[in-house]
């Protein structure tokens, strides 16, 4: 019972980490555009596709695969941000959302449409055994993607406290007319800082794929609710809250998968999901109410 | 450079509207050179939409703004900046979830010269002792006049050619009011040009060589502080009938 | 003439879930649980004429007061959060209803059949219409007598104080506060109501596919209810009619000959939609222009 709870929260880390990275590449959009990119997840998605075409097609690398599904969700993120974000810059919060939503579709319908299979193998980062501590497992994918949202929001804290992108990143947040008014580009550092949340997105969904060894269609909706649970758990717009609300899902999810079963893991996390909102309507670990409102 | 007989900025036919309301109706102005002019009006005129416009972060819908002989009208505010305008906005507009030396940094964003730029962060601390106690304090918890400094010292960041200023004494204390009237005519002194809008005529009129009235978006008077002294009916709506 | 009829039905079941969104977002709510109330009715009508026996109108009756029970009991704690925080709290509500009834078994032996939910592979043989033989004219007719009741209501609304308290909130809520609107029961009487037409709009819904499965009332949904009157604007029901059309109509039943490059376009057309007129088709000006065109044959005439 004991080693079960243990290991529980071990496999709850692994999945969590996954969820964390999902979480600071959301976090980081939705911090600077104040908008909810619902098509973030299926930019990944789509970025995973490009990888996994190359991989029936050709002789690719890990890291090849790795680069190209990057790429590809950037390319993806690129074309969200131009459709439905560049253009409801001042306007309708919701209409952005509408139209990230659109392209959420055509994601789909080009990825399908492409290969249309359900599912593809993805190739595993790594097969061999996975670590032991007495009686305990630790797959080394969930390692490797720990030590990824670790230092990826450790390198974006650094980068947004001490670089001149940082300092505009930061200016834009606070007021994006002031911002404007000290000489910063405001729109392209809108672009580049959604680029930037797409290529983390993208190396969360390589990791994801390769962790799974397959992907299907799916991914693209998974990626955007798992990524927006653990944002909220942590708290909007704080990164170190992203990394720990993702975690905090991932074991939360694997308990409640072990007493309740799998069908009534997501179930009961969206529920709690709900109550926590309703309670603590900014986050677990905000105090401050004025970001939150939109 | 610019000429003697062009001024630095130079306002022609400005037409800025909110949808269908015109709050600029073809505002004509200028700007010497190396001056102090300032704007009055009552609240509504069309001042801080002028301001707005001229930074870039209001679109006009027609007329033009010269600035040293080049259009700037309906560029792109960072590019505006870039021409060597800045403008400290009505109610200050810190950053105020950053320090206060993020502040003057973010101000001088568009500069390479990190040496320079150092220079200059130590002379606004010079010229602004109490921004230098307070530089690694949030600028949100900064009092209002500080808050107008940090404004101020901002805009300076960036190495203006023109300093617009938008109701710098707005809502504060008349001794702090004192205080951002002197450092108006320091920067003056120094040679700097700026273009104030002003409520406070009082104190406007010790500082500024030139003024406009501004009605219902339009320039509606223009001339030297003795001119405008003369004027009735601004003497009686800007300095009060008692001093006639 | 039947495939004509079909269209009509979906256009008219869709309309009534645009609807369910249209109030709750005059008050300022973006909410993506109208998709979750869809799913109580639909589920609840079903069982009632499939388990229970009921007939259609009494089963809808009480789908449509479900689906506002389940409304009321989501606005209250909705109240507390409001923007973008709203919209993921009842995307998450929405969700939540998704995965009980892909976990929800609840089989009664009928004549020698199992009927009823059953998680996963959802709710089959819900065939109240074809077993008391309705044409499909006649059903078209009756979601359509359901979908013109609601628009008169919500039109009349409109015209109404609580309509005008609608749009208070949704304009500015401390505004309104400060004249002494009760935001509660505003807010919670606009989720109410919502939920009642989302219901209602479910439980049609059931009955014309016949077959319901968790899967159809996920996300994809809870934005199809958000885009209609967003993107036929606020300023009118009649909007929501529009944009249902446009959409369902013209977008996916006429580019149909597209085949699979459909959704591509489709998801285009929506952007372009969203860009060219961010406040709806039928926007203020759109609305004044077309009574102007009313007002000017009634005066020639």
């Amino acid at each position: 019972m004991f080693f079960d709870l243990i290991q529980n929260t071990l496999d709850g880390l692994a999945m969590g980490s996954s969820y964390a990275l999902l979480a600071v590449g959301f976090t980081l959009i939705f911090g600077v555009l104040r908008r909810v990119n619902l098509s973030y997840g299926p930019a990944i998605m789509f970025g995973g596709y490009c990888a996994t075409w190359v991989h029936l097609n050709f002789q690719a690398g890990l890291l090849a695969l790795a680069i190209i599904t990057i790429a590809g969700a950037v390319l993806a993120g690129a074309y969200v941000e131009r459709l439905c974000f560049a253009p409801h810059r001042q306007g309708s919060a919701i209409a952005a959302m509408v139209a990230s939503f659109a392209l959420w579709m055509q994601f789909e319908e080009a990825v399908t449409l492409v290969m249309p299979s359900h599912v593809y193998d993805f190739p595993a980062m790594y097969d061999g055994p996975p670590f032991e501590f007495g009686s305990l497992t630790l797959r080394m994918e969930a390692l490797v993607m720990l030590a990824c949202a670790v230092a990826i929001s450790y390198g974006l804290h650094r980068v947004l406290s001490g670089s001149r992108f940082g300092l505009a990143v930061r200016a834009v947040i606070d007021s994006p007319v002031a911002a404007q008014l000290a000489g910063i580009d405001v729109p392209r550092v809108l672009l580049q800082v959604f680029l930037l949340a797409s290529s983390i997105g993208g190396l969360a969904g390589y990791l994801i794929v390769s962790t799974h060894t397959q992907i299907t269609p799916m991914l693209g909706m998974w990626s955007t609710l798992k990524g927006l649970l653990a944002m909220m758990i942590g708290g909007l717009g704080s990164l170190p809250g992203a990394v720990a609300g993702g975690l905090v899902l991932g074991v939360l999810e694997a308990h409640s998968q072990w007493f309740l079963g799998p069908q009534s893991r997501d179930l009961l996390a969206f529920l709690l999901l709900f109550g926590l909102l309703a309670v603590r309507p900014y986050g677990l670990w905000r105090a401050s109410s004025a970001e939150a409102e939109a | 450079m610019t000429r003697k007989d062009h001024p630095l900025l130079e306002v022609s036919e400005l037409v800025t509207a909110y949808g269908k309301i015109e709050a600029l109706k073809g505002v004509n102005l200028s700007v010497e050179q190396g001056s102090i002019t300032c704007l009055l009006g009552p609240n509504g005129a069309g001042k801080t939409t002028l301001m707005m416009t001229t930074a870039g972060i209001l679109k006009p819908r027609g007329g033009s703004i010269r600035f040293a002989g080049t259009e700037i009208a309906g560029r792109a505010p960072h590019a505006i900046v870039a021409q060597g305008v800045a403008l400290v906005p009505e109610n200050r507009l810190v950053f105020p979830a950053m320090t206060v030396i993020d502040n003057l940094q973010a101000g001088a964003y568009q500069r390479r010269d990190r040496v320079e730029t150092g220079a200059d962060l130590e002379r606004m601390f010079a010229r602004f002792p109490r921004l230098k106690e307070r530089s690694a304090q949030l600028a949100g918890t900064l009092s209002g006049g500080e808050q107008q400094m940090l404004a101020v010292a901002r805009a300076l960041m960036s190495r203006p050619k023109l300093l617009l200023m938008d109701e710098p004494s707005l809502g504060l204390a008349p001794l702090v009011v004192e205080e951002i009237f002197r450092i108006i005519a320091d920067l003056h002194m120094d040679g700097a040009t700026i273009f104030l809008v002003e409520q406070n005529a009082h104190m406007a009129l010790k500082v500024a060589q030139h003024f406009y009235l501004m009605e219902q978006g339009k320039v509606t008077f223009s001339g030297t502080p003795g001119a405008m002294a003369e004027d009735e009916v601004i003497r009686r709506a800007y300095l009060g009938s008692a001093k006639a | 003439m039947d495939f004509y009829f079909g269209l009509a039905q979906i256009i008219g079941v869709h309309t009534l879930l645009g609807l369910s969104a249209y109030i709750v977002l005059l008050t300022g709510q973006v909410s993506l649980a109208q998709a979750g109330f869809f799913a109580v009715g639909a589920y609840v009508a079903g069982m009632l004429t499939v388990l229970a026996g009921w007939a259609i109108l009494p089963a809808l009756a009480v789908s449509s007061l479900f689906g506002g029970a389940v409304a009321c009991a989501v606005g209250f704690p909705a109240l507390r959060v409001k923007g973008l925080m709203l919209v993921i709290a009842t995307l998450a509500f929405g969700e939540a209803v998704r995965l009980f009834f892909f976990n929800f078994d609840y089989q009664v032996a009928k004549g020698g059949v199992k009927l009823g939910p059953v998680g996963g592979e959802g709710f089959r043989q819900i065939r109240y219409f074809p077993e008391h033989g309705w044409t499909t004219m006649e059903v078209m007719l009756f979601i359509w007598g359901f979908v013109i009741l609601a628009m008169a209501l919500l039109w009349w609304f409109d015209r109404s104080r609580y309509g005008a308290v609608l749009r208070a909130v949704g304009e500015d809520e401390l505004a309104a506060q400060s004249v002494g609107i009760n935001l509660t029961a505003v807010k919670v009487s606009a989720m109410t109501v919502g939920g009642m037409i989302a219901g209602l709009g479910g439980g049609i819904y059931a009955h014309y596919t016949t077959h319901i499965e968790h899967a159809s009332f996920g996300i994809l949904l809870a934005t199809f209810a958000l885009a209609y009157p967003i993107l036929g604007g606020l300023e009118s029901v009649f909007g929501t009619v529009v944009a249902v059309v446009f959409v369902q109509g013209l977008l996916v039943e006429g580019l149909r000959f597209l085949g699979d490059w459909r959704n591509l376009l489709f998801g285009a057309l929506i952007v372009l939609a969203m860009n060219v007129r961010p406040k709806g088709f039928l926007d203020a000006p759109a609305l004044l222009w077309i009574g102007r065109i009313f007002r000017g044959r009634r005066g020639a005439a």
